[in-house]
């Protein structure tokens, strides 16, 4: 008997020494490369989105960094919302530094040339700015010409929408300007801000005879410095800190404003990135599926080549060697695609960006690209291949025979690997491992939200099979059921792409609906503000003389705080223990003063406190009370005795506060009460004017800011303020377009001053803004449904030959052409169908989290939109389904017949 | 005395589903010597199958021993039963098992290949001329007949010069003339290369044509008799 020597006899070799292993995979490949399609086109997708989305980030990167002080137009800039201060004027000029500033405010504008008038951002300069960079203007001399009179200079937008050129007049409040020409580029302006305000230029030496200064104006002031070093600057803004901080001015430096652009950018990044690497994942996915697929295919193959003697490991390396190659060719592809759809951004991001961003090819992130997609197409084909292993050559002999052994090290490496590749990427793509395990796990929630989405409508789908519907439709449906199918991964995967474009649409439409009461009758759907007292009456009287319904003419009054509970702001800013902010210390609050509410507020009725529960007054006794010793009161009704208590509510109990005769209540908005550290029964004292006048918060008014503007923080009570100095708003509605135009018209010509806000442009505007936000998107979004479709056309291409079949045997058995292409179109119409409601039933639940909880509006959706997005998504599946199926119905039933004999 | 190229001892398979388990062959003892014919028949799920692929270490038994040209098959590795079939053995399969991604010429080449051995090809080509395939070597597997098939499989089985034959209802797929055709080949190379064939089929006739039939039933050996007998 021979005695068993056989491991000392056998031979091993690895992948780079064994010849044999390199030929089959060669001659195996020969005819496979088309049933590798998946595979490469998954993976090309998904490199080719990391790497557009990466070069951009690198240009924009780039380009920031060169083009920092460009984009402040200086060194230093201090901005102030109102005036400049003596005491800062007397500093400024103290400094031996170059200087210019700036003005601006909201204004009307009245073209001259064809009598419209919109509202505008007036901009005014003084001196030479901007010290870096270049105003750019058609014509060139414009800005010269505009600094030395009566010219204007106008945003492009501005003067292409309203058709105006050099040469044409225009009004600001009193005075007629002549278009020196369009502002093309602006350091540190254009860009997206354009769209919501448009801007027109002119001297700082013309904005006081415009007259449109006036008490309750907001005016933002800036002054812009050029200092000969950094070192200079940093000690500029060192020496203007305390003085700032005093008057509650904010500053910028190109640092600070290079910080700010780069978080701008990064926050869109990471955004791009979570898209970029859904797709590479949605890649990967592809990947292992495709592969997976493949190995199965290749199951018999191997049991015939372990048959012959191969070794698990020399069939793995066998189709290891097809992939890996196959995969530098994808990645090498999917990396120059990318590279190729970086150059069609700018086309995208043109009318967004505030710099001019060169887009230029970026190798580094080619070769990333490369790289990552050979690592991506080994690893995700690690686990199906190592499946080849483990082929019984006993598959010979018997097909359904199934290996005893699943489980191997390199198995359980692979999986560790996968594991954490997400991990890994998303840290390396962001440089942060938070970032990268938020993206992980965010990604593993979403793609198990949709897993479970998916499999929740299959469940149904075959609980409630429609065991009643015709031959084609049940058949079509069972067909997504078929052993080895992918319709769970594509319900993902396609799902995936329609999330994102449903859950933008929610949000936009959620946005909209903010402004979009300008539809709803009876609401105001125009503002007029800065209205002086003396022009209350002729405001009031042009309107009614337009036939204009007078809906609001609420009077405003502006004031500053300077104590809080018996603190002054100074003590507050002082004392590093408060957490109130200091933009809420030192604004400008416009209050208004009544004695009733709106239909946009809503008294907080109940105060709820341990047992205590404070029913308010009616509006009419909201603000003072009176009782017979003098004192003012607010009167509080307790649950249990229905009796009043005098003194003001407190936060935890009545508290009996000494309130004098000419003690006010105010009423505070609902948010507010968190940003000044203030509640009911709280004391404030306002500067109004110069004139100190102490409050209390007797209210909490939520306040529905967007409906019937305008709305308030403070409301006065009547009595205290009506001989401030005050400004008035007016609200009205105008359907008629032609009436809004001559109406504008006629207040800028007779109230040059006064400024209209069309409602119904601001809701354009915000359309055109989700236009080009939404271009950008929905373009990376298509990413992810585009990678959806391929994994449809490799699973619709790989199961071609079993369809044939299949179709063979029913076409055999008395099925026609037109059940065959039934069939078919309704399996991809079905497939599509649940991949958008997987998508749509996950959208309203991310739509109503994001409208709840990230931007605070209230949701909303379109049905029909939501159904377009629908419809859109089962006619490309149907398309794409039906366009990879062509053979598998063309094909004459005796082709297959014959093969299969 | 001839040597004893396989050796069965007691063997059984048994495959477990969750608590129930099915018995597909139980004891089975035989031995084969070198240069031996022999056929395995019975009927449909009688264990022939499953006695062919233990025999040839595509599978290992739930118990019992299996000895191929003196190698315990039980007790080696998956990967090293491979190399004892590349050694030793050859197959010829009901369905041809064709790699169909292969020329004729390539699928013959690859257990040659396989050892390692350099130009195999010339030898690879003599053998499809043996087998009368000389003109389509390059031929792809669906581009072949059943039976043109089923000889390159034969060609493929004796280029390692086998020292046993395991073939499973060889001609099960072919009509009466290939039948007839790869029957006489098989018989003829088998001859000529002094190999063992151990062959399963339904076809009495067929099985006839060896030295010695054994008959399963049941995943029983029943009866074994040398066909001079009959």
């Amino acid at each position: 008997m021979i005695e068993y020597i056989i491991t000392l006899k056998r031979k091993t070799s690895n992948i780079f020494n064994d010849g044999w292993v390199w030929r089959m995979a060669w001659r195996d490949a020969r005819h496979n490369f088309s049933r590798l399609f998946l595979f490469v086109a998954s993976l090309i997708t998904g490199i080719a989105a990391v790497v557009a989305l990466d070069s951009l980030n690198n240009s924009l990167q780039d380009d920031i960094d060169r083009n920092a002080k460009e984009l402040l137009g200086a060194d230093y800039v201090i901005n102030a919302n109102h005036k400049f201060e003596p005491e800062l004027l007397t500093t400024f000029d103290s400094t031996k530094v170059e200087q210019a500033s700036q003005a601006d405010m909201a204004s009307m504008v009245l073209f001259l040339n064809n009598n419209q008038s919109r509202l505008i951002r007036l901009v005014a300069f003084d001196g030479p700015f901007p010290f870096y960079g270049e105003l750019e203007t058609q014509p060139a001399d414009a800005y010269t010409k505009m600094k030395g009179g009566r010219y204007a200079m106008l945003d492009a937008s501005l003067a292409s929408q309203y058709e105006v050129s050099s040469g044409d007049s225009l009004r600001i409040g009193n005075i007629t300007f002549k278009v020196a020409g369009e502002v093309k580029r602006l350091p540190g302006g254009g860009g997206i801000l354009t769209t919501f305000t448009p801007s027109v230029y002119i001297s700082m030496s013309e904005l006081d005879s415009t007259g449109l200064v006036q008490y309750g104006s907001r005016v933002t002031y800036k002054r812009f410095f050029k200092t000969t070093s950094e070192s200079d600057a940093e000690k500029l803004v060192e020496d203007f800190k305390p003085l700032l901080r005093k008057y509650g001015h904010s500053y910028e430096t190109v640092e600070g404003r290079r910080e700010g652009l780069g978080e701008g950018f990064n926050a869109i990044y990471r955004f791009f990135s979570l898209l970029a690497f859904l797709a590479l994942i949605l890649g990967c996915i592809g990947v292992a599926s495709s592969v997976h697929i493949y190995a199965r295919e290749k199951r018999d193959e191997v049991a015939v080549l372990r048959c012959l003697g191969s070794t698990g490991w020399q069939a793995f390396n066998i189709y290891f060697i097809q992939i890996f190659f196959l995969g530098v060719i994808g990645s090498v592809i999917g990396a120059f695609m990318g590279a190729g759809i970086q150059q069609l951004i700018p086309v995208l991001f043109r009318d967004m960006l505030p710099l001019e961003v060169s887009f230029s090819i970026s190798w580094i992130s080619i070769a990333q690209g490369v790289v990552l997609g050979t690592l991506v197409s080994v690893l995700f084909s690690m686990l199906p291949l190592i499946a080849v292993r483990f082929v019984p050559p006993l598959t010979v002999l018997r097909s359904d025979f199934e290996s005893v052994k699943t489980f191997s090290k390199s198995r359980l490496v692979a999986m560790v690997l996968i594991a954490l590749f997400p991990f890994l990427f998303a840290t390396y793509q962001t440089h942060s491992w938070r970032m990268g395990l938020m993206f992980s796990l965010g990604l593993a929630g979403a793609l198990g939200l949709l897993t479970l989405v998916a499999m929740g409508l299959l469940y149904l789908v075959r609980k409630f099979f429609p065991t009643n519907a015709s031959f084609v439709w049940r058949h079509a449906l069972s067909n997504l059921f078929r052993p080895n199918n992918q319709t769970r991964m594509l319900m993902v995967s396609i799902g995936l792409g329609a999330f994102i474009i449903a859950t933008l649409n929610i949000v936009e439409k959620s946005l909209l609906g903010q402004v979009e009461f300008t539809g709803q009758e009876n609401q105001s759907n125009t503002i007029l503000f800065d209205i002086q007292p003396s022009q209350k009456d002729g405001v009031v009287k042009l309107m009614k003389e337009n036939n204009l319904d007078v809906k609001q003419v609420v009077p405003i009054i502006t004031c500053r705080l300077s104590m809080i509970n018996g603190k002054t702001v100074d003590e507050i800013q002082q004392d590093t223990t408060d957490r109130i902010r200091n933009w809420a210390l030192t604004r400008e609050y416009r209050v208004t003063y009544r004695d009733s509410l709106t239909a946009s507020e809503e008294l907080l009725k109940e105060y709820k406190k341990d047992d205590l529960v404070v029913k308010f007054p009616p509006p009419e006794l909201q603000h003072r009370v009176k009782n017979p010793s003098g004192l003012f009161k607010v009167p509080i009704q307790t649950k249990e005795d229905q009796r009043y208590y005098g003194g003001v509510i407190g936060d935890s109990a009545v508290v009996n506060i000494p309130v004098t005769r000419d003690s006010v209540f105010v009423t505070i908005s609902e948010g507010m009460t968190d940003e000044l550290q203030v509640t009911v029964g709280d004391s404030l004292v306002f500067d109004v004017q110069g004139v100190p006048v102490r409050v209390i918060i007797s209210g909490i008014r939520k306040v529905d800011w967007p409906k019937d503007p305008p709305n308030f923080i403070f409301v006065f009570p009547t009595g205290v303020l009506e001989n401030a100095p005050q400004i008035f708003v007016a609200t009205t509605r105008i359907d008629d377009q032609q009436v809004a135009n001559r109406f504008q018209q006629q207040l800028v010509t007779l109230y040059p001053n006064v400024s209209l806000i069309d409602l119904r442009l601001i809701l354009s505007t915000i359309n055109e803004l989700f236009d080009k936000l939404g271009l950008v998107v929905r373009f990376l979004a298509l990413f992810s449904i585009i990678t959806g479709l391929v994994v449809l056309a490799g699973a619709v291409i790989n199961s071609k030959f079993v369809r044939m079949k299949e179709n063979v045997l029913l076409r055999t058995i008395g099925a026609r052409s037109r059940h065959i292409r039934g069939i078919t179109l309704v399996e991809y119409a079905y497939l599509g169908l649940f991949s958008a409601l997987t998508g749509l039933i996950l959208s309203l639940g991310g739509g109503w989290l994001l409208t709840k909880f990230f931007f605070e509006i209230t949701f909303a959706f379109d049905w029909l939109e939501l159904l377009i997005i629908t419809g859109g998504v089962v006619l490309l599946t149907m398309v794409i389904g039906w366009w990879n199926s062509r053979d598998v119905i063309n094909t004459p039933p005796l082709q297959i017949l014959r093969k299969e004999s | 005395m001839s040597q004893t190229v396989l050796q069965a001892e007691g063997l059984t398979k048994t495959y477990r589903s969750g608590t129930n388990s099915l018995t597909v062959l139980d004891s089975v003892s035989f031995s084969v010597s070198q240069g031996e014919t022999l056929s395995i028949i019975g009927p449909s799920g009688s264990g022939k199958t499953t006695l062919l692929g233990l025999c040839a270490g595509l599978d290992v038994p739930s118990s019992g021993i299996i000895s191929l040209m003196g190698f315990k098959l039980n007790a080696m590795s998956e990967d090293d039963r491979a190399h004892i079939r590349n050694q030793y053995v050859g197959f010829v399969f009901q369905n041809f098992q064709l790699l169909q991604t292969l020329t004729a010429l390539e699928n013959v080449m690859v257990p040659l290949e396989l050892r390692g051995e350099k130009n195999v090809s010339a030898k690879a080509k003599d053998l499809l001329d043996r087998v009368g395939l000389g003109q389509r070597m390059h031929h792809y597997p669906t581009q072949l007949s059943g039976g043109e098939q089923q000889r390159v499989a034969m060609a493929r089985a004796f280029i390692t010069d086998p020292k046993i034959l395991f073939a499973d209802e060889p001609t099960g797929n072919l009509d009466e003339e290939n039948s007839n055709h790869v029957t006489d080949l098989l018989f003829s190379l088998n001859k000529q290369q002094q190999t063992t064939l151990i062959l399963v089929t339904h076809n009495l006739e067929l099985a006839q044509k060896t030295e010695r039939i054994l008959r399963m039933r049941g995943g029983k050996l029943v009866d074994q008799q040398s066909t001079a007998v009959l």
